[in-house]
């Protein structure tokens, strides 16, 4: 799969989330420079800590009953909290600033903290809900809906065109208070509309990708912009642009190298920074060299990810009709066991009555889906267990599934999976890492190998299991597509 | 000569000698920041055309002054009267209370001056760029237009600002120290300046030196304050 061009499609599975990184990308960044050059960066680290309390604070409330169940989700709910606590915030950091008592950065430390806090003491209270708190508080930008991508892009769109439209006052306000006071009265209401438009971009962005990620948004590009630009104009469109290249350049590696979204792209924001600084001490043409170098690094990087992975041969190719299809092995410390399809014997299981070994899991399925798609390729399939009940699952390490092999007098080719990570926190995509290998065991030559890893979208599951079930699917069809 | 701060000569109430009336007129007007008064019974009009120095040590109370005339401290007590809107008020702050964090280019920093006659939703007018560059020619800076602000010498920066007050159409101009932090050939190319707008533009000029030889020098009255006393000299840039 060429990663690439693939995520620009708009028929990708991820484009929503593709689409959303890049608006929040491009309009933080906007938001983020005024809190910079106002130095209340600690602004942009509370604030999102202060939405994740009210996240927290609203799913507590909701599982004591005090609110009730909204048909609308999960991410509703989490919504309606962020832009409280957020408003609620910022007009009490107001309060005090007016009062003027104490260090303003001694006020803001202060609130994270208490914020950190709070968000945690609220899940303790609430362990029924902590798994999907914990999920909304990650901020699986991946996970973005159609609906919500409108919302994010109605709201973000609102607050780039106010930006736009008021730049100047922004700027005179932020700049010279004086001078904003003499041409135009008492201007407390730019100030008020600036953090009101922060508050609303740091709510939203909070429930949809994460404090970390909203943070790193609205100050990494605004502190790599600055040592590259001597204009206010060109320091705002710089800002936009690393912020919308920041999220570009984050969401391919996390597509492309299976890396959680939020770190990667503040990874990069903050390695932004450093080329920033290093670009900022070099000759003009010295810097267009580099650019246009690291521009080619990045071109040869991409057509390279278009080289796709042979995929299973067929039995003749190989000239190994016999076949050991080993147990997949499970190296991810979950139990990865697909959820009953049987209210009774659910009920028994949680009663204790009976094990849970009855259920299929992820491990089976997949061996099943290899199986079937292994004997249509030519494979006579034998089973390891068949031969000899002690045969477990095989490691996909060459030599531990040569040795195992071997020792249980087995000839032939052998095929082995190990599945490093399956994560299905939502019903909306699972992260896998798997490891197939087909192994000659007579010379111990390596005759295929592929390692999938990748989020796997599983748009029409209902539930966990499903998506489980589709994920396997997609990916055993990945391993024989020709 | 000294006299104290409400003699009529600097105060006509009602008009100088030539019948023109004052820019502002303060009468026996208390100042301060939370009821405690820095300056108290300050009695001082501002003429078209003149240049007035005000002098005193720091702390004297030199900047709380001039905060109560734009309007940024309410009097404590007294009447303050302005004859034109605090949008023709040109005003220079020092250029080292203005945060170098921000990125600005020179010709920004002017057109600032032109953002209360700009609507918000609309471009910048040609017609203001154009003004922006024709102040900085009047200042003799135009060649810097493309720099940043904050890249330029002391004398430059202020020469910038003077700029910007002057992008408001100012009828009176107020500077904060414009000559602290700055060399000797700036400090003299700034006086000039400041003279010329006051004799060649009509405009009244009000700035503020701890340094009293150069305040004689070239301000057409001086206004002295120390130890919340304010009284008033003549100066020789009347003659």
């Amino acid at each position: 799969m060429n990663d690439f061009f693939t995520i620009l499609s708009p028929s990708y599975l991820l484009f929503p989330a593709l689409v959303g990184t890049l608006i929040m990308g491009l309009v933080c960044p906007l938001i983020g420079s005024y809190l910079v050059l106002r130095r209340t960066i600690f602004l942009g680290l509370t604030l999102p800590e202060i939405a994740a309390a009210g996240v927290s604070f609203t799913f507590w409330l909701q599982q004591t009953g005090v609110l009730p169940q909204f048909a609308s989700g999960e991410r509703s709910i989490g919504m309606i909290g962020s832009l409280v606590f957020t408003f609620l915030g910022m007009g009490l950091l107001g309060y005090l600033e007016q009062r003027g008592k104490g260090l303003a950065e001694g006020r803001l430390a202060a609130a994270y903290a208490f914020a950190g806090a709070l968000t945690i003491l609220f899940m303790v209270f609430n362990p029924t809900g902590q798994i999907e708190v914990l999920n909304l508080l990650k901020g699986e930008v991946i996970a973005l809906s159609r609906g919500e991508l409108k919302l994010l892009t109605v709201v973000f769109g609102l607050v780039f065109l106010t930006m736009l439209v008021f730049r100047r006052e922004f700027l005179l306000i932020s700049f010279d208070r004086d001078l904003a006071f003499l041409l135009k009265g008492r201007q407390i209401i730019w100030d008020i509309l600036l953090y009101l438009l922060a508050g609303l971009v740091i709510a939203l962005g909070v429930i949809m990708a994460g404090p970390l990620l909203i943070f790193g948004f609205l100050v990494l590009p605004a502190l790599a912009a600055r040592p590259l630009v001597s204009r206010m104009s060109s320091f705002l469109l710089l800002a936009s642009v690393l912020g919308l290249i920041m999220a570009f350049l984050g969401f391919y590696s996390s597509v492309r190298l299976d890396l959680p979204l939020g770190p990667t792209d503040v990874a990069l924001g903050c390695g932004l920074i450093f080329l920033a600084y290093g670009l900022s001490r070099m000759t003009g043409k010295a810097r267009a060299a580099f650019l246009a170098l690291a521009l080619c690094s990045f071109s040869l990087s991409a057509c390279g990810a278009g080289v796709t992975s042979p995929p299973v041969p067929d039995a003749k190719a190989i000239h190994a009709e016999q076949l050991w299809l080993a147990k997949v092995k499970n190296s991810t410390a979950l139990p990865l066991l697909l959820p009953a399809m049987n209210p009774l014997r659910s009920l028994a299981e949680m009663a204790g009555k009976t094990s849970s070994d009855y259920r299929q899991s992820v491990m089976d399925l997949l061996r099943q889906s290899l199986q079937t798609e292994l004997a249509q390729r030519g494979f006579q399939i034998s089973l390891p267990e068949d031969k000899d009940a002690r045969f477990a699952a095989f490691s996909a390490d060459r030599d531990n599934a040569l040795r195992v092999a071997r020792d249980g007098k087995l000839s032939g080719a052998i095929f082995v999976s190990e599945i490093l990570r399956w994560e299905g926190e939502s019903q909306k995509f699972v992260r896998a890492l798997v490891d197939f290998k087909l192994i000659r065991i007579d010379d111990g030559a390596v005759l295929w190998a592929r390692r999938v890893q990748r989020a796997v979208s599983t748009p029409s599951a209902t539930n966990l299991g499903q998506a489980s079930t589709d994920a396997i699917k997609e990916i055993v069809n990945d391993l024989f597509a020709s | 000569m000294k006299t104290q701060a409400n003699s009529e000569e600097l105060l006509p109430a009602g008009g100088d000698a030539a019948g023109v009336s004052p820019l502002v007129a303060l009468e026996d007007i208390s100042l301060g920041y939370d009821s405690a008064p820095v300056l108290i019974h300050v009695n001082l009009a501002i003429y078209p055309g003149k240049l007035v120095g005000l002098a005193g040590p720091n702390g004297s109370g030199k900047t709380t002054l001039f905060r109560t005339l734009l309007g940024l401290l309410s009097p404590l007590g007294g009447t303050l009267a302005r004859n034109c809107p605090l949008g023709n008020f040109g005003y220079v702050p020092q250029s080292a209370a203005l945060d170098p964090q921000f990125p600005l280019s020179v010709r920004e920093i002017v057109e600032m001056g032109a953002y209360g006659r700009v609507k918000s939703f609309r471009m910048f007018p040609t017609a203001e760029s154009r003004r922006a560059v024709q102040v900085l020619e009047q200042v003799g800076m135009a060649h810097v237009k493309a720099k940043s602000f904050f890249a330029l010498s002391g004398g430059q920066k202020q020469r910038v600002l003077i700029a910007r007050a002057l992008m408001v159409d100012p009828k009176i101009m107020i500077l904060d120290e414009p000559l602290s932090g700055v060399d000797e050939e700036s400090r003299r190319s700034i006086t000039e300046l400041l003279v010329r707008l006051t004799r060649e533009q009509g405009l009244a000029v009000f700035f503020s030196s701890h340094d009293l030889e150069m305040v004689q020098r070239v301000a057409d009255k001086i206004v002295r304050v120390d130890k919340g006393k304010v009284w008033v000299e003549e100066g020789n840039g009347c003659s």
